[in-house]
């Protein structure tokens, strides 16, 4: 609790989804202390624009131009917020204060880190030379020009999880989902007869072993999802090295598997400045923040929360996750503020439309106890998809949904 | 079958169970000569998912967020400008009014409703 006239200085540091999510919501709660100017919501990020992040996977498949899936940060955000663009270099967390590139510190009385996660192939032999990926806008438009030309061959799909355990990669869905859209892409350009897509999952999938999906009810209708489609499917590759001559991808259980086109969910890690920060526990220098999984804090620090992609937490590293995880930060620093203790609780729930192919979706929703429950994909869930992606997004991102 | 709880527990009942379910909720309104309305609305609700297609859906989302932008940043404005001026315990002096229209921020503003009504006129 705050007493004293200073002003409380609330410090978001990444203009991604939940970093947006976290700094609208927090004005519209604390609201009452903003206008007295007891309170103050600041948020800075090393991008003055702010990416639609699933949309790099439509445009792996040529379905959305990069002038489409991004808005001005600041057309995203409330005007009480002090926005500014400038990356933050060091974290100094006794001293409560972030240094930028710029040369600047900021103080800080409540912090949150929303810094999201990057692909990191380079951590797997030759996968950077010869893996294609859609986790950014390049490598996804990268992978449309080979998709869109191959005309015989085989597509290798490959998923790495994190080496920290039970922390699943980013967006657990879309593996299947870019898989099922392949296959309805190369129908539609008339050459499936001739491509071959063989989907592996590793044999080490958070707490499942030896699956095709991290969630056991999921898992089990992809067999029959895939063979409808003659997608061929294989469990225990765990990618380990890839040769870029000879088009090799070889897996740490011994297999060997030749490929044309190497579609992987390449191994993600928090961003530098979260890594040398030193807080986090994470094995393989990966940086995830240890976070408590009900207040969101980040454990050993005060004051300091963490929100989306850069949690130590199970469940997804989605923007379905941020959504439910940005109104119980907003509720903790206004508890702590008001009255000193954070009592919101995240029950860890996550929700999404699936991708199921081109023109089919899935809505899915599933929290720490409960997992996905399947249902049959449908055109009215891909339509309500797609408003999603065209328009309700916006819409969520500035705190109004 | 009369001991199906109503509570929701039927979410794993036999299909016979289910399909007794659902015709006791609807015999009040076969019952009624009210359940035409219904199977029409269905039927309505069906012909708009054949209508629809990607591209018609992806206008409207556009139109959906156009719309909901501008209300947004216009109510965001309003009640920003509103609780700045409530704070004030006299109201704007003639000079304090001149020195806002000074700022660079108040001239955009100025400038965005000058070229809102420039637009406007064009299409006239
Ligand atoms: C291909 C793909 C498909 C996906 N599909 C789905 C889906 O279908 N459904 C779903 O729910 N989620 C999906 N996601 C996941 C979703 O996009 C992310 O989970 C979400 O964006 C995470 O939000 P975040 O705020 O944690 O990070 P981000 O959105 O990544 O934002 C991080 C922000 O921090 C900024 N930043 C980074 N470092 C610094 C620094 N040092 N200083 C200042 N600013 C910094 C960045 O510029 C960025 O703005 C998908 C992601 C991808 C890539």
């Amino acid at each position: 609790m705050h007493g004293g006239s200073a002003v409380i200085r609330i410090m978001i540091v990444g203009g991604g989804l939940g970093g947006t999510m976290v700094a609208n919501q927090l004005v519209a709660k604390l609201y009452p202390e903003i206008v007295r100017a007891k309170v103050k919501v600041s948020l800075l990020s090393n991008s003055a624009e702010h990416f639609y992040k699933p949309a790099f996977m439509y445009v792996a498949f040529n379905q959305f131009f990069e002038e489409e899936l991004k808005r001005s940060e600041r057309s995203l955000l409330r005007p009480e917020i002090d926005f500014q663009v400038d990356e933050v270099t060091r974290f100094d967390f006794p001293g409560q204060t972030l240094h930028t590139r710029s040369g600047q510190r900021h103080g800080y009385d409540y912090l949150v880190i929303a810094t999201g996660c990057v692909p990191a192939p380079e951590r797997i032999e030759g996968l950077k030379e010869a893996g294609d990926h859609f986790y950014q806008y390049e490598p996804a438009r990268q992978l449309a020009q080979r998709l869109g030309t191959i005309k015989r061959g085989r597509i290798f799909i490959t998923v790495s999880f994190p080496q920290t355990p039970n922390v699943p990669h980013q967006c657990g869905i879309a593996p299947v989902e870019t898989t099922l859209m392949l296959d309805d892409f190369l129908r539609r350009r008339g050459v499936r007869d001739k491509v071959e897509i063989v989907y592996t999952y590793p044999t080490t999938a958070q707490l499942m072993r030896n699956c095709l999906f991290l969630q056991r009810p999921t898992g089990e209708i992809l067999p029959g999802l895939f063979e409808q489609r003659g997608i061929h499917f294989q469990r225990g590759f765990t990618l380990d090295k890839v040769d870029p001559d000879q088009r090799i991808a070889y897996s740490a259980e011994g297999d060997a598997q030749p490929f044309d086109i190497l579609m992987a969910t390449p191994p993600i890690r928090a961003v530098d400045v979260v890594i040398a920060s030193g807080v986090s526990q994470a094995q393989g220098n990966e940086g995830w923040l240890p976070t408590h999984h009900e207040t969101l804090q980040v454990y050993g620090l005060e004051n300091v929360y963490v929100i989306g992609d850069t949690v130590d937490l199970p469940v997804s590293k989605a923007g379905g996750a941020c959504h439910n995880q940005a109104p119980v930060i907003a509720n903790n620093i206004a508890g702590e503020i008001r009255h000193g203790s954070a009592d919101a609780i995240y029950d860890g729930r996550v929700q999404a439309v699936a991708q199921m192919g081109l023109n089919a979706g899935m809505p899915l929703w599933y929290d720490y106890t409960h997992d996905v429950l399947p249902t049959p994909p449908n055109k009215l869930a891909g339509l309500l998809r797609n408003g999603f992606n065209r328009g309700l997004y916006w819409a969520v991102a500035r705190g109004m949904l | 079958m009369d001991a199906i709880p109503s509570d929701g527990a039927q979410a794993g009942a036999t299909p016979d169970l289910a399909i007794h379910e659902i015709v006791q909720k609807l015999q009040p309104l076969l019952d009624s000569g009210r359940l035409d309305n219904l199977i029409d609305l269905l039927s309505i609700a069906s012909d708009i998912v054949d209508l629809l297609d990607c591209a018609m859906v992806e206008k409207l989302a556009t139109l959906f967020e156009q719309t909901t932008s501008v209300s947004w940043e216009l109510g965001n404005a309003v009640r920003m400008a509103k609780s700045q001026t409530q704070a004030l315990e006299h109201p704007d002096s003639l000079y304090g009014l001149l020195t806002l229209l000074r700022e660079p921020d108040t001239r955009r503003g100025v400038g965005l409703i000058l070229r809102t009504l420039n637009v406007i006129g064009r299409q006239l």
